[in-house]
């Protein structure tokens, strides 16, 4: 599978602040690539990177193999359809009227105004004013006007940004159908974990400027590895059972925090603490959370 | 940049931009059927040059104002829904500032037309002496546009640069007042201020007896130093508001 998006120790500076540092993103083709990260941590800054809304202070970016600079800048983004924070809008103009403006310049036949608008289900929103439309319709006409042009990749920063449960859920499903039935390749930033959990196929994990993680989701949480917490009237005496049997624990508050081990091997552990008149009053699996990874990585407490 | 310039009229739908022109002749016109009422024959004599006298000075506080109303209802639409982080993805940024400078000249260009037909009609209407002087009237034509114009881009690169229009609004209010003052001054000082153009590159001087107290006007050459200052002036706008404008991040 090739890359669609790559970029190579992409940097950009503000005054004296380094926002996004050497970072080496790879997005691959027909692919849901969660960006994730917490607020200012250099999502959108990247993202309009790619889209040259905003100038690298060093690296390099390639989209569709091509480098992305001022003179390839817009001949790429013919097959790039964007929607960067909130939704772009002329309040005055109905819906058609906005995604008319947008399909000219792009170049894009009239027709496919309609098709958009289907896909995000506003065609019967069509001739109201966008200035009466509500923030869940204006983030819908967003994302109709980046579908213009059917274009291979979409860049989508926040869509769900300011939308209400039910609004949401509705966008959520409409990114996930779009590699489905479209074939199109969606690159697309949140703060929120558990949104990224349910939307993408690949992540990338952005603290402060930097690439902490890159890879599958089920790469991410292989890295929830299991632990067994077994509780004891005596840890401390508990624990130097284990350390004589060369198994390696560590006490965190009131339990005892093992590694995986085969039901057989811990039976006879549990046995051995018996035999020392060590009382065992809990045994329990423990899974580190995705929300544990993801603040090891980042040192930021997760928005859920 | 046909499409970028048919899209920018097509955006400016509904925000009655032709409202605000339509609005400044009427208001001319209305002046213009006043100041001639009671015209007699000496005035009538001087009646051409009386309007080529009198429009300037009309245009220096006036003109400023609708440069920056039009320049505002042109720029203001992109930041209201911040659609320029949209827009710069479909189109490069120097092509939408040209394409939207090119659509405000057309409505100041419209201004200056129109008033040119106001001068005509008031001719006809009051039965100033001789024929339509086509010469002088062509003149006003090429230097009212160019002085428009050059204030037209000085309040576009404003309005695009700074989101509060209150910004360009507060040049261009300034900008006619100083305008109207500096006719007041030598001429010389005129030419240090954009908005003295309308002054500067008047056809028609007044000359006022102040024991007869009669008004006489006669013409003097046009001032093409002025107007070479003037194109120099609009060239460095030009490049430097456009250079901002595209270098401005999103």
């Amino acid at each position: 599978m090739s890359d669609i998006i790559t970029t190579s120790g992409l940097c950009k500076q503000y005054g004296k602040v380094l926002r996004v540092k050497d970072l080496d993103l790879s997005v691959p083709e027909g692919v849901v690539y969660g960006f994730l990260g917490p607020n200012g941590a250099g999502k959108s800054t990247t993202m309009k990177m790619i889209l040259g809304l905003v100038k690298p202070t060093a690296g390099t970016i390639d989209v569709f193999g091509r480098r992305v600079n001022s003179r390839s800048r817009l001949a790429i983004l013919k097959e790039v359809g964007s929607l960067i924070e909130s939704p772009s809008y002329y309040g005055h103009l109905t819906g058609g009227e906005n995604l008319k403006i947008i399909s000219t310049l792009k170049g894009v036949p009239e027709k496919d105004i309609d098709r958009v608008l289907q896909i995000v289900r506003l065609e019967n929103q069509k001739g109201k004013k966008v200035g009466h439309y509500s923030m869940g319709m204006k983030q819908r006409l967003g994302l109709a006007c980046a579908l213009l042009g059917d274009p291979k990749l979409l860049i989508l920063d926040e869509p769900t940004n300011g939308l209400d449960p039910s609004g949401i859920q509705e966008m959520r499903e409409l990114i996930c159908l779009l590699p489905q039935q479209y074939g199109m390749t969606v690159m697309v930033s949140s703060h929120l974990l558990s949104e990224i959990d349910q939307l993408a196929t690949n992540v990338g994990i952005i603290s402060k400027g930097e690439l902490v993680f890159q890879d599958s989701l089920p790469t991410l949480h292989e890295k929830s590895g299991r632990s067994i917490a077994v509780r004891t009237l005596n840890n401390e005496a508990a624990a130097k059972v284990f350390g004589e049997q060369e198994i390696s624990c560590r006490i965190e508050k009131d339990c005892l925090l093992l590694p995986e081990l085969a039901d057989k091997e811990l039976a006879g552990y549990i046995s051995l603490l018996f035999e020392r008149h060590i009382g065992v009053v809990r045994i329990e699996e423990r899974r580190k959370s995705l929300e544990d990874i993801f603040l090891e990585l980042t040192g930021t407490a997760v928005s859920l | 940049m046909m499409k970028a310039l048919a899209m920018e009229f097509y955006k400016t739908r509904r925000r009655r931009v032709w409202a605000i022109v339509a609005a400044l002749i009427f208001v001319q016109l209305l002046w213009g059927i006043w100041a001639a009422r009671n015209m007699d024959t000496r005035d009538l004599q001087q009646g051409w040059m009386f309007c080529l006298y009198q429009f300037p000075a009309l245009n220096s506080i006036m003109m400023p104002v609708i440069a920056a109303v039009v320049a505002s209802r042109l720029s203001d639409v992109e930041h209201k829904g911040q659609a320029l982080k949209l827009l710069e993805t479909v189109v490069s940024p120097g092509r939408l500032f040209g394409a939207k400078f090119l659509c405000g000249t057309l409505y100041m260009l419209a201004v200056v037309v129109l008033q040119l037909l106001v001068i005509v009609f008031m001719g006809y209407a009051k039965g100033f002496e001789g024929g339509v002087p086509f010469d002088k009237l062509l003149y006003y034509l090429l230097f009212t546009t160019a002085v428009n114009l050059t204030i037209l881009l000085l309040q576009q690169v404003l309005s695009l640069l700074f989101v509060n229009q209150m910004v360009s609004f507060s040049v261009g209010l300034i900008g006619g007042l100083a305008g109207l003052f500096s006719m007041f001054l030598p001429q010389d000082l005129g030419r240090f201020l954009l908005w003295g153009y309308y002054g500067v590159l008047m056809l028609v001087r007044m000359d006022w007896d102040r024991d007869t107290r009669i008004v006489d006007y006669y013409y003097v050459p046009a001032d093409w130093t002025g107007f070479i200052i003037l194109a120099v002036m609009f060239c460095t706008i030009y490049m430097i508001g456009r250079t901002l404008f595209v270098r401005k991040e999103m």
